[in-house]
């Protein structure tokens, strides 16, 4: 595959640098788990994501995958550099599951960590933040509900949930915003302390739609998996199915056909028009424009129908299957689709003049949120976000999946830093999308749309990335021989991107949160799984 | 008097959005219907903040652990009569998460439900059909003007409308349930 847009920062080397601090004292096993697996122990996985943020000022952690391995528990850290995708292993005794937090080498690991050590009762030795981040308030002591031991039907709740530290009167307020909430679409809760009108604290609880999804994808076939882990989210769900059919393609070690490459990458892009239209014209919801989300909506049913024309389905379109895709794009439909995008292209330069142009979109969202570009590094943001400050990622350009890398496109960045640069950001990818759509339609190659991919998963493990609307999406899949898999681990983008919002809201005026909040495109159902 | 009450329950009714762990499918689909395209508002339909002044609770989602005493306080919050419409097949019966760790499963199981709407997630129009059956079977329909010779004593529309609001004002919880099916796509 072609690489584009290569940075000076990759000609650094990340294994030789490893290998160079760190000779004997770990292992390097080169094309496992990304571009290399690195496997430590006795603490070692701080030293090699030291010496890696060192080497790169790009390294961010994507993930933590917890495993249970038996008597020990598996904690994998998932690295991106510039240099590549590295996973870093450790393992902890199940008895005694205690290991070093990296949150002072890296910022952006605390709710990973959080996570990890919820369902897996992994303690994380320096993390300031305990408690239940995931299950719920009535959860019993002990249960980890993604070990091996642990059966979904034995589980029973406490009759009483665990007390939460009341707010201590004055000066200083504590607002609690959630889970039932008119601005907030899905249930979550923020508690926002306040200094007069100044946020000074924001302590999210997410968990209200954890749905165990990674437990459940373990008790049902890979094929039963792509539906499963398809519905983790409602609005970018092609890419939830892609990305897991991807990983199970890596293991099974199949060869997707060309034209199913630009088939996928059609319904991808189908998915990020119509998931960035409702993002826009939400945050017009949310700063009192009301008259703008009508317009974008207006504007995304067309995008719908094409879903609908092209997949069959509104919403859940269930195009992915492992070995290519389910549809093949009939030639009488591609008219319709090429005069739908042409009118949604014209319509453009007016929205486009609305986010420049407008008093009020300006006012309330410049210098709202501001993200400067090193703290998006060092809180391992993702997407927009990411884009928005400055940072060039995107996994499009950075390690091209499907057809990406043959079809030219530019990589939007912009170094504001703020809500307006954010959502700049998804208004000229709405741009791009277009743009990618009508080349790969264009160059659509002949074939087959899919390959009869085995059924039996042999042995193995494979992590993948590819680009959601709202960012990085991680998957790890691990097969153990069985019609089942050993564990499903997804990481979403909101997920690495609620640290930001935590940073962003602090000092700023509470009217600015709702505005600041939407700029990240939360989707809490992808966050909590 | 009781026939004016159903008649501005049936004309305008306020919804309430409650989302119980939904996956976002339903809901921006509920979203979508305030949109311009279908625009749920010609029939009075108003999404409102509030459990406090909502009529109808448009409950989406499986029910997490965390979410199920939140949907009954909501519930409790709402005034009398009350009308529960469970749009999804997660709301219905937990759907693809059904038997999950965190998952209850189904808003029967929490609160009464007068309406479902299946689908995964169930088309706009799937929606506003379900919507506007429940409405209809709130006013009962008008007597069939019967041909002239015919002569049979009918029930005065007065009446029946005063009986159904009494009804519905007694007894919510045993208002029959109304197993809505979702319309087949209607282009294809």
């Amino acid at each position: 595959m072609r690489r584009q847009n290569q940075t000076s920062n990759s000609k650094i080397d990340i294994v030789n640098v490893i290998e160079n601090k760190l000779k004997d004292r770990v292992q390097v096993q080169l094309g496992q788990l990304g571009k290399a697996a690195i496997i430590t122990n006795n603490g070692l996985h701080r030293n090699v994501l030291k010496a890696m943020v060192d080497a790169d000022e790009k390294t961010a952690i994507t993930a933590i995958t917890g495993l249970d391995l038996g008597t020990n528990l598996g904690v994998l850290y998932h690295i991106r550099t510039s240099n590549g995708f590295f996973t870093i292993r450790a393992e902890v005794p199940k008895d005694n599951p205690k290991i070093k937090t990296v949150t002072d080498i890296i910022p952006g690991a605390v709710f990973h960590e959080l996570e990890v050590s919820d369902l897996f009762g992994v303690v994380f030795e320096g993390n300031e933040l305990q408690g239940h981040f995931v299950l719920s308030e009535y959860w019993p002591e002990g249960i980890y509900p993604l070990r091996k031991d642990v059966k979904a039907s034995e589980i029973k709740l406490n009759p009483q949930p665990q007390e939460e530290k009341q707010p201590e009167a004055g000066r200083v307020v504590k607002i609690i915003i959630g889970p039932q909430h008119p601005a907030l679409l899905e249930p979550e809760k923020f508690a926002v302390t306040v200094d007069g009108e100044t946020v000074t604290k924001v302590e999210p609880r997410i968990g209200y739609v954890h749905r165990g999804i990674e437990k459940a994808a373990e008790s049902r076939t890979y094929l039963q998996d792509v539906y499963l882990v398809e519905r983790i989210c409602g609005i970018c769900n092609t890419i939830h199915a892609c990305d897991f059919v991807e990983c199970v393609e890596k293991i099974l070690k199949t060869e997707v056909p060309p034209r199913a490459k630009y088939l996928r990458v059609i319904a991808l892009e189908l998915n990020r028009l119509h998931s960035h239209l409702l993002t826009l014209g939400h945050a017009g919801l949310e700063i009192g424009y009301e008259t703008l989300f009508q317009y974008f909506w207006r504007d995304r049913e067309p995008i719908m129908n094409l879903i609908e024309l092209t997949s069959g389905n509104r919403v859940y379109s269930s195009l992915m299957t492992v070995g290519g895709v389910r549809r093949d794009l009939r030639d009488s439909d591609i008219p319709t689709i090429k005069t739908t995008l042409v009118d949604l292209r014209k319509k453009l330069p007016f929205y486009r003049q609305i986010y420049e142009n407008e008093p009020s979109i300006r006012a309330r969202m410049q210098n709202v949120g501001m993200l400067k570009r090193e703290d998006a590094l060092k809180l391992c943001v993702v997407g927009p976000v990411a884009r928005g400050s400055g940072v060039n990622i995107d996994v499009r350009k950075d390690e091209p999946y499907e057809a990406y890398g043959e079809i030219p496109f530019k990589e939007i960045v912009y170094t504001e830093g703020d809500t307006w640069a954010r959502m700049n950001v998804r208004m000229d990818e709405v741009e791009e999308s277009i743009n990618i759509i009508e080349y790969a339609i264009d160059h659509l190659p002949t074939g087959p749309f899919r390959v009869k991919a085995p059924r039996v998963v042999p042995v193995g493990e494979a992590v993948n990335r590819v680009e959601a609307p709202r960012g990085e999406l991680f998957c790890y899949v691990k097969s153990n021989g069985t019609a089942f898999p050993e564990r499903v681990k997804v990481r979403t983008p909101t997920y690495a991107n609620i640290p930001a919002f935590l940073k962003t809201a602090i000092g700023e005026n509470i009217a600015d949160i709702p505005p600041n909040f939407v700029s990240l495109d939360p989707c809490f159902s992808c966050t909590d799984r | 008097m009781s026939g004016t009450i159903t008649w501005a329950r049936v004309k305008s009714p306020w919804v309430l959005h409650f989302n119980s762990g939904a996956c976002n499918g339903c809901d921006i689909e509920i979203v979508a219907l305030l949109t311009p395209k279908y625009d749920v508002e010609r029939f009075g339909v108003k999404l409102e903040p509030s459990p406090r002044h909502a009529d109808v609770l448009l409950v989406t989602g499986c029910v997490t652990q965390q979410c199920a005493e939140r949907l009954k306080r909501v519930y409790d919050q709402m005034p009398q009569p009350k009308f529960v419409v469970a749009i999804g097949a997660c709301a219905c019966s937990g759907g693809v998460f059904a038997g999950n760790y965190n998952v209850v499963g189904g808003v029967d199981k929490v609160i009464p439900v007068t309406a479902y709407i299946p689908g995964c997630p169930p088309r706009p129009e799937a929606i506003l059909d379900g919507v506007v059956k429940l409405l209809n079977a709130l006013s009962p329909p008008k007597p069939k003007k019967l041909p002239k010779q015919a002569k049979q004593p009918v029930m005065p529309a007065q009446d029946a409308k005063a009986e159904v609001a009494k009804q519905a004002a007694e007894t919510p919880q045993e208002v029959k349930p109304i197993v809505e099916e979702a319309k087949p796509d209607v282009k294809q």
